[in-house]
């Protein structure tokens, strides 16, 4: 059934398995922002074709599921939004579910903890996707749109530091509800921000459709069919592009997703344009979400915190939620005492790899950078590439500047790459 | 069982045989434990895979307890017309913690050769027909008999490892 496909993660160091019709071998990587996106990327070409492209991760394991089970249930709730740099509420809203409900306290949490909650994880979708489409542009070589998008990122960003202090890590839930109010005075000066940052977002979306010089860099690149897309497994926004209409928030419902108004995005066409655009309709979606949210909190009240013993009853529990990258699925293990017997984190960019991989086949070499960063990865830096030519033994390193300004040059004046 | 049995039955469309299964907890609306054993994990995949068409593998975990190891296949069976999932974990129980052995997924799922190799590297648990069963986040320089998730390892002692590791790098430049 997998004949034609083959997991990649398959690379041996001495290089052995390289397809036999390539000529060149790109080398990008390794970063560490966290575990999984730590990667170091293999591309072989002939000529300015991609053959294959392969992976190897594991450069930054941090053992934070062996760290957990050292420490308290308690004490995990702010271990746990380490997980990720940037998704910081998500992993500690999937956390404190499922201690909520091995617990046993999943129905005692009232609407406003719960609205408090959502809001928490639509502002860092909204800054996330901000932050992911201004370094797509960046790549793109449309410097002008990640300094737009980067400077209007920045209304979000203080709309979280008033709520929590906090300007990427909110760390606004425990067990058993939330550890701030989100009091009116604030939500009434959030809003006027939020209606404005609307605006901006469809000032991007206008770019991103209309400018030609961006638009030509994106679509028909990297093109993943839905039947590929079912094979190789992705999540989140790099499978709604490639037509699998799965969001965690409509597929599984948690918190109060069912409650309020909102509409599932998803595209059909699988190039990168595609998952730009899921990924700029959804802004605009949690910008709406958002507002919703805090006219609900005027009318909702309610304890936001209920009491949770620091002993877990025996149990395990999947949890998982919508991630700004896609699912992202905790697996908790609980034995009785006040530590876990087994924690377990997946990381939505995990899955997105093989994806992604797949993306590059037969792709020209100066599409690399755009359909690297499609899947969102954390990596702050695709820092070195090492580019070695076979018969001479040459070896060049250039960094990711220089990588993305040769890219452009030779899609913009048809030149060859080396 | 037979009650929860009948409702997977009933949403997945395919008939699942009692002999394969040890076991099914409905844990809420729409999400199912599904527990089998090492020998009929395999045979149960394929129907879930084949019959039921089921594409979506989220992860698999390894958990460890007390005389036995457990590993456990997260799958999503998606409905698109409703915009749906039913989250079924399926649970390979009684793996032996003498010789841990259980059947490897990849001939279903592409994404169980890295999970599945995930679990190898902190586990030791050995997927029988693996087609590349080798180190995939461990450091190079890690010892091959140290697995570092096993409740035999404390905390402490991964320090050391890990600081063994760093100094003789060093030593090494």
């Amino acid at each position: 059934m997998t004949g034609e496909f083959r997991s990649r993660f398959r690379t041996l160091v001495d290089g052995s398995d390289a397809p036999p019709d390539a000529d060149h071998h790109i080398f990008i990587g390794p970063q560490h922002p966290w575990c999984e996106e730590p990667a170091h990327f293999i591309i072989h070409v002939k000529g300015e074709r991609v053959v294959e492209a392969d992976i190897r991760i594991g450069f930054n394991l941090r053992g934070i599921e062996k760290a957990m089970e050292n420490k308290t249930w308690r004490q995990n709730t702010m271990l746990i939004p380490r997980a990720c740099g940037i998704c910081s509420a998500v992993h500690q809203n999937i956390y404190v579910r499922v201690v909520d409900r091995l617990a046993g306290v999943e129905d005692q949490i009232s609407e406003r903890a719960r609205l408090i909650r959502m809001f928490s994880c639509e502002a860092e979708r909204i800054h996330s996707h901000i932050l992911w489409y201004g370094i797509l542009a960046h790549d793109a070589g449309f410097d002008t749109m990640l300094h737009v998008s980067w400077r209007d990122r920045e209304i979000i960003m203080d709309i979280v530091e008033d709520f929590s202090g906090n300007r990427v890590n909110p760390a606004l839930m425990l067990p058993g509800g939330v550890k701030r109010d989100i009091p009116k005075e604030k939500a009434d000066r959030a809003k006027p921000m939020l209606d404005e940052l609307e605006k901006k977002v469809l000032y991007h979306k206008k770019v991103f459709t209309e400018e030609a010089s961006i638009r030509n860099r994106l679509e028909d690149v990297g093109i993943l069919t839905k039947e590929d897309a079912k094979k190789t497994t992705p999540n989140g926004p790099t499978g709604r592009g490639s037509g699998l209409p799965f969001d965690v928030r409509k597929a599984f419902p948690y918190e109060l997703y069912d409650k309020i108004d909102w509409n599932l995005v998803y595209y059909n066409e699988g190039d990168i344009l595609a998952t730009t655009l899921v990924r700029l309709d959804e802004t605009l979606e949690s910008i709406q979400m958002c507002k919703q949210i805090l006219d609900n909190l005027e009318s909702t009240q309610g304890e936001l915190l209920v009491r949770v013993k620091p002993r877990i009853p025996e149990g395990n529990y999947m949890s998982r939620a919508e991630a700004p990258r896609g699912e992202d699925l905790h697996f908790g293990v609980a034995n009785g005492t006040d530590t876990p017997e087994r924690y377990k984190i997946r990381a939505p960019s995990l899955g997105n790899i093989d994806a992604t991989l797949k993306r590059m086949d037969g792709e020209y070499i100066a599409d690399m950078p755009v359909i690297l960063r499609s899947y969102d990865p954390c990596f702050s830096c695709t820092n070195r590439v090492m580019i070695i030519n076979e018969k001479t033994g040459e070896k060049i390193i250039i960094d990711q500047d220089e990588f993305a300004r040769k890219a452009i040059k030779a899609k913009k004046y048809n030149r060859s790459f080396f | 069982m037979s009650a929860e049995l009948k409702e997977l039955e009933g949403i997945l469309n395919v008939t699942l045989p009692e002999k394969l299964i040890e076991d099914i907890e409905k844990v809420e609306e729409g999400h199912f434990n599904v527990l089998t054993t090492a020998k009929n994990a395999y045979e149960l995949m394929k129907i879930l895979r084949e019959d039921a068409g089921i594409y979506h593998l989220s992860t698999v975990s390894g958990i460890e307890k007390e005389k036995e190891f457990n590993v456990c296949y997260h799958l999503q069976h998606r409905i698109e017309e409703e915009f749906r999932e039913v989250p079924i974990n399926l649970f390979v129980t009684n793996v032996d913690k003498g010789n841990p052995k259980t059947p490897s997924m990849v001939d279903f799922f592409v994404s169980a050769d890295y999970y599945e190799r995930e679990i190898y590297d902190f586990f030791g648990v050995y997927f029988e027909n693996h087609p590349f069963l080798q180190r995939l986040i461990l450091p190079e320089k890690w010892p091959d008999d140290v697995r570092p998730l096993r409740k035999e390892y404390g905390w402490e002692q991964i320090k050391e490892i890990t600081m063994d590791i760093a100094k003789k790098t060093l030593e090494e430049d």
